[in-house]
């Protein structure tokens, strides 16, 4: 049986149609649920981070290192969207800077590391816990013991504890610009 | 049209990932705790459900010639639904399965049941098809993560039991060998499943064989 090429590509053009117009359908209901979620989010590390921050959002800074992504300002100092290249792919994690420059904590948005072993740096269990506390309280650049730094890499995930303490790096060096 | 053959095929005969080997990345990438074999499972089954119904639905008005970008086309409409919905309402499984969820668009097992089944069968037993062959998917995947996240981690039911979905421990620590978890684990404990379905196959065909010698 011989199909014309017009009811080929006429049929698939119905079928892509449907599809697209399902899927905006979709979206449209998702999509505030979706955005709301990475607002919460947001929110949440900043509290995590900066005890008592908001969402008040400064623009007028300058990053040399282009991992500073949003900087969120509060009472106590500001909160850092940083994006350090993890182990995979972006690290999107919160530094909490206080007025004087010192890192009040850190928390991770999101990552694609590891399970078991750079997710661990994510990770709500004691150990992630205890990674995260170190950099509370650094007030110049930090590095991994491995480089001759003071920051305890986690097990079998260098590359990951790294780019964490590149990414804590990226706001000192951003907060110290800052008024 | 019969349910317990289905059932028997995915499970067994035909699971598409120990007998098929379809759908291995997946299997392999995600295989490290329950939560997320059942998460996955559960994702890939609706999905092979809903496109094998589609596409049977459609089977007469698709051309041959352009079947396989139809196909495609379908699946990776339900894959981003569900990827959407998964976002939206249950973002705690969305972000452990990562980038995995959109992956299922090409994972062969979906296509492949649309390609062999659904496109040549009715709407009905298509259905049926892909729920049979979903819980023989999420079964495999079931069974390699609970061995690995038992050897990898020494836990059982991470993501879902336990304090704050830590799991239960089994072997305490620093018994669990990490290595199982990482990719080396996911090659070895699968082919141990595979291995383990051949060796239960041929038990349950020598059983038949003699149960029909007595007759």
């Amino acid at each position: 049986m011989k199909v014309s090429v017009l009811r080929l590509a006429l049929t698939l053009l119905l079928i892509t149609s449907v599809t697209a117009a399902a899927l905006a359908g979709v979206n449209a209901l998702t999509g505030p649920v979706i955005a709301q979620r990475t607002q919460e989010q947001t929110q949440a590390a900043i509290q995590a981070v900066l005890p008592g921050g908001s969402d008040r959002e400064i623009t007028d800074f300058t990053d040399e290192t282009g991992l500073v992504q949003r900087i969120y300002a509060g009472k106590q100092g500001y909160a850092f969207e940083v994006t350090p290249k993890g182990f995979d792919s972006a690290v999107t994690m919160m530094v909490g800077i206080d007025t004087q420059g010192k890192v009040l904590g850190i928390d991770i948005i999101s990552h694609t590391e590891t399970a078991g072993l750079g997710a661990v740096a994510a990770a709500d269990t004691p150990a992630g816990k205890a990674f995260r506390q170190q950099f509370a309280g650094a007030g110049e650049s930090v590095m991994v013991t491995k480089d001759d730094g003071s920051v305890d890499a986690l097990t079998g995930a260098t590359v990951t504890s790294r780019a964490i303490c590149t990414g804590v790096n990226a706001a000192l060096a951003c907060a110290a610009g800052l008024p | 049209m019969n349910f317990k053959k289905h059932l028997y095929e995915g499970l067994f005969t035909k699971n598409p990932v120990t007998v098929q080997l379809l759908g291995m990345c997946s299997t392999l990438a995600i295989s490290t705790s329950l939560f997320n074999g059942l998460g996955m499972g559960l994702a890939v089954t609706i999905i092979t459900i809903c496109s094998n119904v589609l596409i049977s639905a459609l089977r007469n008005v698709i051309p041959n010639q352009i079947r396989i970008a139809a196909y495609i086309t379908i699946i990776a409409g339900f894959v981003t639904v569900v990827d959407l919905l998964l976002q939206a309402y249950l973002p705690a499984l969305s972000s452990s399965l990562g980038i995995f969820i959109p992956l299922i668009v090409v994972n062969c097992m979906v296509l492949g049941r649309a390609e062999a089944f659904a496109s040549k069968h009715d709407v009905l037993s298509s259905a049926l098809d892909g729920l049979c062959q979903g819980i023989g998917y999420t079964a495999a995947l079931v069974v390699v993560c609970i061995i690995r996240e038992l050897l990898g981690y020494g836990t059982f039911g991470g993501g879902l039991l336990g304090p704050g979905g830590a799991g239960i421990r089994i072997i305490p620590q620093p018994y669990p060998a990490m290595q199982i978890a990482l990719p080396v684990g996911g090659f070895l404990i699968l082919g141990f499943v595979l291995a383990g379905n051949q060796w239960l196959m041929k038990r349950l065909n020598l059983k038949t064989r003699k149960k029909g010698a007595k007759k």
